[in-house]
């Protein structure tokens, strides 16, 4: 089980090359980023997996482009919609993450897409850069939304990942330093823990006790 | 107001930090804003006023702030919400808390403190930009465009500039 950062964006997309933010990130005590556009591999210990992050597009091209992806091993990610659109994405195999749902509608993830997400095994994802970076309102909606979203979490037990989507290696984050921050929006250790090998959970999900044959 | 005896005074923790990029050297007082802005804006002017954060030396790009004992934890949260100083971005990253000055001197006494060491050239080429070679480090390599206006910094390694 490794302690992974679910997006992180290096050159071009950020300032950072993806060798000095896996240098950064072994400083951190990470054992794994997933980047976003670049080839999976390894770097200074540090595994780094492909990211792939879908946003803007209807169900039906959601879903012909998850086909395409699907023998390239990367961590599928799709940007929040409203309810219908995160309730389908739920059921679309292949999806890994939702993200962005701290600026989707306030109904766009409720209990029944909770559910959805824990039979299917697709994480939510906890963004962690409105905590880091936003002040006022925005920082207050978000750990509104995220505390909301881990009452639900608690409940049906869907996989949550946590990401820093940083752009520049001043804006990752220390292990220590996102246990605390999540410490706002009311997450303990365990959590935390559990959060931080979610992507493991998502990519190897178990084996179900009994198979329908 | 006199001071007072050791047994009335309030006890303090002291947590050293370091200002990232690398070679960055800020100003006691605009990093003294940076905190109280930050600790203000995650806690509130209440907490903030128990914390009691204050930066009261700087040796290098280690900084050391101040806190009321029993603060540390929201005083390193609030911390790890600093994006910027004085327009300038950075990021601290806490090195060690204690309850003496100078333990934490004898800290960064044992740290090495990274100094500038000769890149082979002071220009480098980066996706068909020229870029001058800021600081290096061991395998870090920081670099700012060349030119007038719009100069980006750009974090890389040895080995980056190598593959090119």
């Amino acid at each position: 089980m490794k302690i992974t950062d679910a997006c992180v964006y290096p050159y071009p997309c950020g300032d950072s090359s993806v060798r000095r933010m896996a240098l950064e990130a072994k400083s951190l005590g990470f054992d794994r980023l997933v980047t976003a556009g670049i080839s999976s591999g390894e770097f200074y210990g540090i595994e780094v997996s492909n990211g792939i992050l879908i946003r803007d597009t209807m169900v039906k091209d959601l879903i012909s482009r998850v086909r395409q992806e699907k023998n390239s091993k990367a961590v599928i990610s799709v940007q929040a919609g409203d309810n219908g659109f995160n309730r389908a994405v739920m059921g679309v195999k292949g999806v890994h993450i939702l993200r962005g749902i701290q600026s989707a509608d306030k109904a766009a993830f409720d209990h029944v897409a909770a559910k959805m997400a824990a039979d299917n095994c697709v994480a939510v994802d906890i963004d962690l850069s409105p905590l880091i970076s936003g002040r006022g309102i925005m920082r207050q909606r978000a750990i509104h939304r995220y505390r909301d979203i881990l009452v639900l979490e608690r409940r049906f037990e869907f996989p949550i990942t946590l990401s820093s989507h940083a752009r520049s290696i001043l804006e990752m984050r220390a292990v220590r330093e996102i246990s605390g921050l999540c410490s706002l929006i009311d997450m303990d250790t365990p959590d935390v823990e559990r959060a931080f090998i979610g992507v493991d959970t998502i990519i190897t999900p178990p084996n179900p006790a009994v198979r329908v044959i | 107001m006199g001071t007072r005896p050791p047994t009335l005074r309030e006890k303090r923790r002291y947590i050293l930090v370091s200002v990232e990029p690398s070679g960055t050297i800020i100003d006691r007082k605009d990093l003294y804003y940076a905190v109280c802005d930050a600790t203000t804006s995650l806690w509130g002017d209440v907490t903030a006023a128990v914390i009691m954060p204050a930066v009261i030396a700087s040796e290098g790009h280690y900084m050391i702030i101040r806190c009321r004992r029993g603060t540390e934890r929201e005083l390193s949260i609030a911390l790890s919400t600093i994006t910027c100083c004085r327009d300038n971005p950075i990021a601290l990253r806490i090195v060690a808390a204690s309850g003496t000055i100078e333990t934490l001197r004898e800290k960064i006494r044992i740290l090495k403190t990274p100094d500038r060491e000769l890149a082979s050239s002071p220009e480098c080429m980066f996706g068909e930009k020229l870029f001058q070679i800021d600081y290096c480090y061991g395998q870090k390599v920081d670099a700012i465009e060349k030119g007038f206006k719009n100069t980006n910094r750009l974090f890389l390694t040895k080995e980056d500039l190598e593959k090119l």
